[in-house]
């Protein structure tokens, strides 16, 4: 298995899956802190937070 | 001239390869764990599956049915 650091540069391997690991957990912690059932920084309970989109499905 | 070792596409012997290998799994599987014990809590927190519909709809799934609504529409 090692042997495929004879055909892939590891510093291309390595600076590729930190871009793009880097990117995809960005993208996903921005979509979960969109939410109000998994955004953390202003946690509401889980009553009132689908109360909320009920409200919002109803306002729009 | 290049030694008959290093003729890989990369210039790494087997031996580089196979210590960079070590290091680079073991990089790996230490990600690995610490993503997994964080979607653990996360879970624990607020369930994402399993959810039998008695705690509440996932509000997370309006949301990615909003996109799909979108993605179609503009298709």
């Amino acid at each position: 298995m090692h042997k495929i650091w004879l055909l892939f540069d590891p510093r291309r391997v390595m600076v590729a899956m930190a871009v793009f690991l880097f990117t995809l957990a960005v993208l996903i912690h921005f979509i979960l802190l969109s939410t109000d059932r998994y955004n953390w920084l202003d946690v509401k309970p889980l009553v009132a937070a689908e109360a909320s989109v009920e409200m919002t499905r109803l306002i729009t | 001239m290049a030694s008959p070792e290093s003729e890989s596409l990369t210039g790494m012997t087997s031996g580089e390869a196979r210590e960079f290998h070590r290091i680079f799994m073991k990089s790996a599987i230490l990600f690995t764990g610490w993503a997994f014990a964080a979607h653990v809590l996360v879970h624990l927190w607020r369930p994402w599956l399993f959810n039998d519909g008695s705690m509440t709809t996932s509000s997370l799934l309006d949301g990615v049915k909003t996109i799909a609504t979108t993605v179609t529409a503009m298709v």
